[in-house]
């Protein structure tokens, strides 16, 4: 089979499925909605991994696979084919999505058998995973910006799903709207960049890059990469605008899961790890991306800390570990960027999904002041919980543990990053074990304060086979990055990772002008601070939320004025409803008053009563009167004489 | 000043002045009469242009058959004065005015350009010779109209004697029926 | 010098700007009157005030088609006149009056 029907495939199997789906979507029947959308996903899953192994056969500087299927816009020297592109970088994301999406569907099945849209929660899923390959395999920025929409549109619908809650319909509207604001400054980036590359291709503008730099041309990248950018923290939930992500958290919980933690999410880091070589010439952008990314990594974890909603525990988690992405891109580190990225949608899938498996099991409660003690109901819920755990707290050897450190090193050794960037991570990190942790002693742990009328159970077997698979995952993950310093103590284990992203990361100058030795001890002291200080931490949470269960009203009390800015979330969403929304909606009452009553209305009115002025006036012409129809011969008759006369 | 000249300007008086009073005067029953007398001097008029028959059959149809119908007609109904002789509207009445008016002007002026050119039959040509020596004699003048008549314009008068003969059905018909199409009673 | 020719020679102009006034008389008529039968009487003017100019094109142009034509004409005006009294006739039954206005009821 050749390579151009083999994405075909990858594609359509999901928009069939959607299609099928969408058609039959007053069907009640989960079984076979969630077969034919779950097989749809395991087609693509097939393609993807076949697609995966082509590559690996290939020669490291020629791994590429490209399919074009039509020219889909063609004015002037403006041409965009409808062209897709697998190559290292993509088809890691390709077996995410596609692997992650059918545990994720398989979920689904037993999550949401109760629920009367199941056939349209199906479809609306499978859509979401066409768009989201769409994105990914985009072999140009506007194919992508396809997929952005779509992917928008999708999160949307799935946020809104149970629309007729209100706040959960307000919610999905925040979510658009908010990445509507990123989608326009992305538009703006290409623009951008068309007017001053001539292209939009990924590969051609990758090409072209160094060359800007050298040339010193460079306000219009950086300006271009920050448009960008701005989009990403649209899409990938950063400062500014992460205030949807939280928010979000109101759609079906496998929809967390999938959309708002493993996959789209993640759409930012992807485009700018994918347009790497770019993003290298543009230093400022590079600089602005860490400090926003350190800056969020931070802030969403303190907000973190005060949650008692489970989702919106691991929502803010999600923003806080999106921040470490784009701090790693920020200080070039695109391979640890996109490790990070993987590891994060297996430990975070499989926490959403344990959450959900735990929503299930206590029916619909999500507060977990009302939970403890669920470790000896769901066994197997806990223990793959436990997995995600200690990847995300960066426990050695879990998967988080590679990434997180190895974006932490390069924060502070790469030419671009900084100690401070290194210290902002190491909070965040210490944030993120204790705020996890405190999650797991209240969930699971501890003394059980369920309510007597809730009866909590272990979930079937659609739902335990995904946790079991993500916790394996999350678990062993990371090895397929291991640094050098420690696979040297694990009998040499290779950095696969490096190797296989190798040829598509562009180093940055810095490193080739300037060789900055790091020492070995350096990078042991490094490690071992972070991973001390996240432990402790970590001991710290299970002490106060297990053993002594009064000490963190204490501790909120004894630092009130700081623990209510943060348990109101900084006053984020106010400040943007005074500074922003309200003025506006006020402006736009203006307006609607102004301008659309007093002036469109009224104009609108002065052409209708001039049309029937005219009609009432020329109806008189036409009134039966019969003498006035002779009068009309008669005067047209003098006329006709006259002009005979006087030609 | 020769006798055709008197004979002509005292028919214009005859019929002017009483078409005048046709459309003046409220009272229908005169207004018939006045036109019974303008009938007349049209067919004094047509004599003086030496259509001795056309004069004969302008008093026999107008005259006779079409003036006897409206008289009639306006018997049967009663009518005195007309409550309203003239048609209501400022404007619409000054528009007719004016435009009748003008339209007067303009035909006046059309008659005075179009007689300067050339007349169609050139003087002295065999054809114009034998009109005229056909239009000397007024015997020959109705010949002339018959042989027109029935030998040139044969099938239009055939089909005026049908037109006739449908007008007359259809006559009876419009007077006998009874209210017509929009008949709400 | 002009005035007195016009006055004395008569021609055809003579006999066409009688016809005309005439027929304005008739248009007038048309125009203004309300009574039906003294527009259809107005009609009957100026048909007769054609049927004069074509007699005096006949003469003067020596040809005897505007003759065959007033003819023509004549018959057509009797006809009119006879169908157009008995609508007035009906028009007459139904209101009780012949005015043109009732005519706007044709209107629909």
């Amino acid at each position: 089979m050749n390579h151009q029907a083999l994405i075909a495939i990858l594609l359509l199997a999901p928009l069939v499925g959607f299609l099928i789906n969408g058609f039959r979507f007053r069907s009640q029947n989960y079984i076979a909605a969630g077969s034919i959308a779950t097989s749809a996903l395991i087609i693509s899953f097939i393609c993807a991994v076949i697609l995966f192994f082509e590559l690996v056969g290939m020669s490291p500087e020629s791994r590429t696979i490209k399919a074009e299927f039509f020219d889909w816009i063609a004015v002037g020297n403006f041409k965009v084919n409808a062209g897709f592109v697998v190559d290292q970088i993509s088809s890691i994301m390709l077996l995410i999505i596609t692997g992650v999406g059918t545990l994720i569907h398989l979920f689904s099945i037993g999550y949401m058998h109760h629920d009367k849209g199941v056939t349209k929660y199906f479809s609306y899923l499978n859509f979401f995973i066409f768009n989201m390959l769409i994105l990914v395999l985009g072999d140009s920025l506007l194919t992508m910006f396809v997929g952005w929409e779509g992917v928008g549109l999708c999160s949307y619908l799935l946020i809104g799903f149970w629309f007729s809650d209100s706040a959960k319909a307000a919610a999905g509207m925040k979510a658009f709207i908010t990445n509507r604001i990123g989608d326009a400054a992305f538009l703006l980036g290409l623009f951008i960049l068309f007017m001053s590359f001539g292209t939009l291709n990924f590969h051609e503008l990758n090409a072209l890059a160094p060359a800007t730099m050298e040339a010193g041309w460079m306000g219009a990248v950086t300006l271009g990469t920050l448009m960008l950018f701005i989009g990403a923290t649209g899409k990938s939930a950063q400062i500014p605008l992460y205030v949807w992500l939280p928010d979000a958290m109101a759609g079906p919980t496998p929809v967390s899961a999938l959309i708002h933690a493993a996959t789209m999410v993640t759409a930012g880091v992807y485009m700018i790890i994918r347009l790497n070589p770019l993003f290298v010439s543009a230093p400022n952008t590079m600089m602005v991306i860490a400090i926003i990314g350190a800056a969020t990594a931070v802030m969403a974890a303190t907000i973190g800390l005060t949650q008692n909603d489970i989702k919106k525990v691991l929502a803010y988690s999600t923003v806080s570990q999106l921040g470490y992405m784009f701090l790693a891109v920020g200080v070039g580190a695109f391979g640890a960027g996109m490790m990070h990225l993987m590891t994060h949608a297996f430990f975070k899938a499989l926490m959403f999904l344990g959450a959900g498996s735990v929503i299930h099991g206590m029916v619909d409660e999500q507060d977990i002041r009302k939970m403890g003690g669920l470790k000896k109901y769901m066994k197997i819920t806990h223990w793959t919980f436990v997995m995600g755990w200690l990847a995300i707290i960066g426990f050695p050897l879990f998967s988080g543990f590679f990434s997180k450190d190895e974006i932490l090193w390069n924060a502070y050794s790469s030419p671009r990053g900084h100690i401070g960037l290194w210290i902002a991570g190491v909070v965040g990190a210490m944030l993120t074990a204790f705020y996890m942790t405190r999650l797991m002693a209240l969930t699971f742990w501890g003394k059980s304060r369920v309510d007597q009328s809730v009866h909590p159970h272990e979930s079937s077997a659609s739902m335990t086979i995904p946790l079991i698979i993500l916790a394996v995952l999350a678990a062993v993950s990371g090895f397929v990055g291991v640094p050098h310093v420690i696979s040297e103590y694990l009998g040499h284990i290779p950095n696969f990772w490096e190797h296989w992203l190798e040829p598509v990361i562009r180093k940055l100058p810095e490193v080739e002008l300037q060789s900055v030795t790091h020492s070995v001890s350096e990078e042991w002291t490094l490690m071992g601070t972070s991973v001390v200080l996240a432990l402790s931490s970590a001991t710290a949470a299970f002490i106060m939320y297990t053993k002594k269960l009064g000490s963190a009203d204490k501790v909120a009390n004894a630092i009130k004025p700081v623990y209510d800015l943060i348990d109101n979330k900084y006053y984020v969403d106010e400040f943007y409803f005074g500074a922003i929304i309200n003025p506006l909606i006020a402006q736009s009452k203006k307006l609607w008053y102004y301008v659309d009553v007093n002036f469109i209305d009224k104009m609108t009115y002065a052409v209708t009563d001039f049309t029937q002025n005219t009609g009432k006036l020329v109806k008189t012409l036409q009134n039966g009167n019969m003498q006035q129809y002779a009068m009309y011969i008669s005067l047209g008759l003098v006329a006709v004489l006259s002009f005979v006369l006087m030609r | 000043m020769s006798m055709d000249t008197v004979l002509f300007w005292f028919l214009s008086l005859i019929v002017i002045v009483p078409a005048l009073a046709v459309v003046l005067l409220s009272n229908p029953v005169y207004s018939a009469l006045s036109l019974v007398m303008t009938m007349v001097g049209v067919a004094a008029v047509f004599a003086t242009l030496n259509a001795y028959f056309l004069a004969g059959v302008q008093l026999i149809v107008y005259t006779g058959a079409v003036m006897v119908l409206f008289v009639m007609v306006l018997m049967l109904f009663d009518l005195k004065h007309d409550l309203q002789t003239f048609s209501r509207g400022k404007v619409s009445g000054f528009l007719k005015i004016a435009g009748v008016g003008v339209m007067a002007g303009l035909l006046v002026g059309a008659i005075s350009l179009a007689t300067k050119k050339p007349s169609l039959i050139v003087e002295g040509s065999p054809l114009a010779n034998e009109l005229a020596a056909a239009a000397a004699s007024g015997a020959d003048n109705t010949k002339i109209l018959a042989e027109n008549l029935f030998l040139r314009n044969m099938l239009g008068f055939e089909i005026l004697g049908v037109l006739l003969l449908v007008i007359a059905v259809g006559t009876v018909a419009l007077s006998r029926s009874k209210g017509g199409t929009h008949a709400r009673d | 010098m002009q005035e007195i020719s016009l006055l004395l020679a008569v021609g055809l102009n003579h006999y066409l700007i009688l016809s005309a006034i005439l027929f304005t008389i008739g248009l007038s008529g048309v125009l203004l009157r309300r009574n039906l039968i003294v527009v259809m009487m107005s009609i009957e003017l100026m048909l007769n005030a054609v049927n004069i100019s074509f007699v005096a094109f006949s003469k003067y142009n020596y040809n005897p088609e505007g003759q065959v034509i007033v003819f023509f004409v004549m018959t057509i005006a009797a006809a009119e006149a006879a169908v157009g009294l008995a609508i007035i006739v009906s028009i007459f039954k139904r209101f009780k009056e012949v005015n043109i206005r009732f005519f706007e009821h044709l209107k629909g």
